[in-house]
């Protein structure tokens, strides 16, 4: 901005937009922290019908687990990347990071089918709902990541390539990408292993 | 740009940490299916490991470490005030159930 | 000369918006300022609305064994009346004092994020007019099992379930049809708009005070408009989640709430109170920041004890997420939480009490003038205190037991709601009118606005103590001739239309004064903080240039000293201090560089009800309508240049 601008910046010494991103992700753990509550409020309790034990397949679920947390990696080296402005490096992670993401997921639709073929609908009892919403919550926030990422590699396809600063541009995207894997580590521990 | 105080890890580094990650996924996969053997301790390892996991990747990926601590009050903030309300509502819960 | 750089006309796909007067300007602007006012009026247009549905509780209850409302009828009414007033009335006009007036206390130019800020605006609207399509779309049909048969309602179906949504009777088989989840959507996507809309103004004021502007300069009303942001943004996702659970237990056959399938009614309470609560401060705070203001100017001395007024603030903000559970005391919760939230309740009016002496000090012994603006403050203390006083009589658990669900309670958050919240927002109005519109309102018929609305408030929500406390139940259409609750159910009504005459009065000063009003000139209460210190009406660049603050009351140290005994002494200099900033204020001599128009807020906003009803009619189309609509939106969001991309297209030129 030209010099004849007398407005002062940033009074915090925080970028404005990383200021508001970070304020967006603590009202996040609201939203998980009452989904979670829920879920271990009934898990406590006795109820009728088939229970989560009775289908979840622990090996897969960690599998997917490791590929989340890995993209976490691929992220943080697609943004280590962008600060040397290294263009190629920053799309092959990008791109990594979101068929990571993918998998996981895939891995997602394929538990939920499996388990609703074994009889564990979203209806099926209390325990049921309370998986699938808090679940499928996050798999939600994992699918807008996916959108985000393949839409900051699209971008990085142009002649100018990516850029750190402007917009919701990827160290935004990538806070986002990491909050979304700390809440995956959360809810392995408290919904499948537990 | 934001001017950080302190210089973001290597690449290299990443990899270790994701390295100590993936370790700490499978000594908590592990302690899944010694249930028998750890017996009552299993829980609150899994919830260390789970909260150790959470630190590293909020810390180190998300650079909450190396940022101005203004973001860490308010984020550590949400955390607590999240733990204090939802605890109070979960004990609560379980308090009117059964007693 | 004036240098205002114009927007950038073209962006990569769509033309730019350029008008800058006429209807397109107000549907594609981002100046805090226009969204403030349309906040403003929006809101206004749903106080009316609630209002009138007020009043027509009110005529059902005049006289025992009325027939003028069906159940059915009286219902909706009580469930749209305190909805709307909550939701749709105070929040927003809330908002529409934090847009207006933030970025001018601060001494910023605009909001943090800017087209955010259009975007919670028309989310709100969307979800307004989402909410009350109830009425055209709605149905409600007869519960199961349920002992009143709902009748067909004149008025078209809406949410009969009471704002608090209570499960299971807000469930599918006692509130059968849609209305209900009119409600429960419809109060989603406002809480999107609440909630964007803290992010902005918590970014906004980190980050946007001009120089000088310290944490400890600001003043009060910024303050309060900070711990709202933060109640807003740590206690709607709770409400949200749990109205999510509540759209799937009626649309997808899950039981969160229900006990037949192991759900848990009292769940449903705690997620509500665990918002409730803060939002009954969300709603009052405001007003107390709009009250500090008020009191010192007019009573020409400092506020007495601003860091205790600042940090008691915070401190009912912190502790205001400590006592949801006062609301519950007469469910099944176990005795150890009654205890533990009675006292914190009792801790609460600490904080409260506190704030009251600090108002008391700041007009102790100074020099009042009594325009409408005062009077409105003034009466904001006294019946925010007989409200707060019977708060603290709920919080004895014993005693509630006997006060809940009674008119006693309606009486106590009308003393805090509309004697607290709405005296201070009107206090408010008439305070900044001058600098909104330039012009002076009429001070005879704000006089009489507020004599008519204090005595119509008090005919209508004093008798209710007693009322209740002899046993008149709330949320209930009829009472018996026998009870002898006839008379001072006559008086509350009439009460109402009291009231209801005052806003008249009101309505009228305001459209007569904003056209012929006498000109205001730009400091008209001899004011102390800077968004004074500017012309009136606020120019469109805010400050000409950054002004730089040197302590509290900024302005007014521009003008006064102290003599030895610490009274006010006009400097010498100050009109020509004045009369300079005024010509300043109108001819900025740098660079202006405002944030750009867009199309796409509105837009995307307009994504969001198709998804309400996608999901209440379960119309695929409608659903993918909705999405187009937000990706476009977000789309042309993303591709649009800002003005610091613009200004340097400008320079490489
Ligand atoms: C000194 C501070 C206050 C205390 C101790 C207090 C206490 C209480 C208690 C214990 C109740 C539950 C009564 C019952 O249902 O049996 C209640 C209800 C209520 N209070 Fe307050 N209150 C205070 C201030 C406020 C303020 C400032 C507001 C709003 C601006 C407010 C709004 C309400 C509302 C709306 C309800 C009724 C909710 C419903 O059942 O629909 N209160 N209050
Ligand atoms: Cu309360």
């Amino acid at each position: 901005m030209s010099d004849s601008h007398s407005y002062p910046h940033e009074p915090t010494g925080v970028e404005t937009r990383k200021l508001g991103f970070w304020i967006f992700l603590s009202t996040e753990i609201l939203f998980f922290g009452t989904l979670i509550t829920t879920f271990m409020i009934f898990k406590g309790r006795d109820f009728p019908g088939i229970k989560l034990t009775d289908v979840y397949d622990i090996p897969f679920t960690s599998v997917s687990s490791f590929v989340l947390l890995m993209s976490s990696l691929t992220m943080v080296l697609a943004h280590n990347a962008l600060e040397n402005n290294d263009q190629e490096k920053t799309r092959v992670w990008l791109l990594s990071t979101a068929m990571l993401g993918a998998v996981f997921l895939a891995g997602q639709i394929y538990e939920f089918t499996e388990f609703y073929h074994k009889g564990f609908e979203l209806s099926s009892n209390i325990f049921s709902s309370t998986f699938y919403v808090l679940t499928g919550f996050h798999g939600l926030h994992v699918f807008i990541g996916v959108v985000l990422l393949l839409a900051l590699w699209g971008i990085g396809q142009r002649q100018k390539g990516l850029s750190l600063d402007g917009g919701m541009n990827l160290e935004f995207v990538a806070l986002y990408w990491h909050f979304v894997d700390i809440v995956w580590i959360v809810l392995f521990t408290v919904v499948y292993l537990i | 740009m934001s001017v950080d105080h302190k210089p973001h890890p290597k690449p290299a580094q990443y990899v270790q940490i994701a390295l100590v990650l993936g370790v700490l996924t499978a000594i908590e996969v592990a302690l899944y299916y010694t249930e028998d053997f750890v017996g009552v301790f299993t829980d609150p390892l899994l919830i260390i490991l789970a909260v150790g996991k959470f630190v590293i990747v909020v810390g180190w990926f998300m650079h909450l470490r190396f940022e101005n601590s203004l973001i860490n009050k308010f984020f550590t903030g949400g955390m607590i005030l999240a733990l204090i309300l939802f605890a109070i509502v979960m004990f609560e819960r379980a308090a009117a159930n059964f007693i | 000369m004036t240098k205002i750089i114009e927007p950038k006309k073209q962006s990569n796909i769509f033309k730019r918006p350029s008008s800058e007067t006429g209807i397109w300007s107000w549907i594609t602007t981002v100046d805090h300022k226009k969204i403030g006012i349309m906040y403003g009026y929006a809101a206004f247009f749903f106080l009316l609305i609630g209002g009138i549905e007020a009043l027509l509780l009110r005529i059902q209850l005049a006289s025992p064994d009325n027939n003028f409302l069906s159940a059915a009828e009286y219902n909706a009414m009580f469930t749209m009346h305190g909805t709307t007033m909550i939701f749709l009335a105070i929040m927003p006009i809330s908002a529409a004092f934090f847009n207006y007036l933030l970025p001018l206390q601060i001494g910023a130019r605009d909001v943090a994020f800017p087209r955010l800020n259009a975007l919670s605006f028309w989310i709100f609207i969307f979800g307004g007019v989402f909410l009350y399509s109830t009425f055209l779309f709605g149905t409600a049909g007869a519960p199961q099992g349920g002992y009143l048969a709902e009748e067909v309602s004149r008025l078209g179906s809406a949410p009969n379930g009471g704002w608090f949504g209570y499960q299971p009777n807000a469930g599918f088989k006692y509130s059968p049809g849609t209305a209900m989840d009119y409600w429960a959507i419809g109060l989603q996507i406002l809480g999107i708009a609440s909630l964007v809309s803290a992010f902005n103004f918590i970014t906004t004021i980190l980050n946007m005070r001009t120089k000088g502007m310290r944490l400890m300069r600001m003043p009060v009303f910024t303050w309060m408009t900070f711990a709202v942001s933060f109640l807003l943004a740590f206690s709607l996702p709770i409400i949200a989640i749990a109205l999510f659970y509540v759209t799937f237990d009626r649309q997808f056959g899950t039981t969160f709430f229900l006990t037949e399938g192991g759900g848990d009614p009292i769940l449903w309470q705690h997620l509500f109170w665990l918002f409730g609560h803060p939002e009954v401060y969300i709603l009052i705070l405001p007003a107390f920041g709009i009250v500090s203001e008020v009191l010192p100017t007019f009573s020409r001395k400092p506020l007495f004890g601003y860091p205790a007024i600042v940090f008691a603030g915070f401190g009912i903000a912190f502790i205001g997420f400590g006592v949801w559970a006062h609301h519950m005391f007469a469910s099944a919760i176990s005795p150890v939480a009654q205890a533990g939230f009675g006292l914190s309740t009792m801790v609460i009016a600490v904080p409260t009490g506190v704030k009251i002496f600090n108002w008391l000090g700041t007009i102790w012994g100074g020099k009042l003038k009594l325009n409408t603006p005062m009077l409105f403050s003034l009466g904001f203390i006294g019946m925010f205190v007989i409200g707060g006083l019977s708060g603290v009589t709920h919080s004895i658990v014993p005693a509630d037991t006997q006060q809940t669900d009674t008119y006693y309670v309606v009486a106590h958050f009308h003393y805090v709601l509309f004697g607290g919240a709405m005296f201070g927002i009107f206090s408010g109005l008439y305070y900044w009118f001058p600098k909104v519109w330039g012009k002076m309102y009429n001070e005879a018929l704000g006089k009489i606005h507020f004599w008519l609305m204090i005595i119509g408030f008090n005919l209508t929500f004093g008798p209710m103590h007693w009322l209740g406390l002899q046993g008149q139940v709330r949320r209930t259409w009829v009472y018996a001739e026998e009870t002898n609750l006839g008379f001072w159910n006559l008086i509350v009504s009439i009460g109402a239309f009291i009231i209801a005459l005052s806003i008249l009065v009101f309505m009228a000063n305001w459209i007569y004064s904003k056209r012929k009003g006498p000109e205001a000139g730009f400091d008209p209460w001899d004011a102390r903080t800077i968004e004074w210190s500017i012309p009136s009406p606020t120019p469109v660049w805010n400050f000409s240039k950054a002004p730089e603050v040197k302590s509290l009351d900024d302005f007014w140290h521009m003008k006064y000293d102290e003599d030895e005994d610490g009274r006010p002494v006009r400097k010498e200099g100050a009109d020509a201090l004045l009369a300079e900033l005024e010509e300043e204020g109108l001819n900025p001599s740098e660079e202006i560089v405002l944030p750009n128009p867009s199309y796409f807020p509105i837009i995307l906003a307009s994504g969001l009800p198709f998804l309400g009803y996608a999901v209440i009619y379960k119309m695929l189309p409608l659903a993918i309508l909705g999405t187009l609509l937000i990706l476009i939106g977000s789309f042309g969001w993303g591709t649009e240049p800002l003005e610091e991309e613009f200004m340097e297209d400008l320079e490489n030129e």
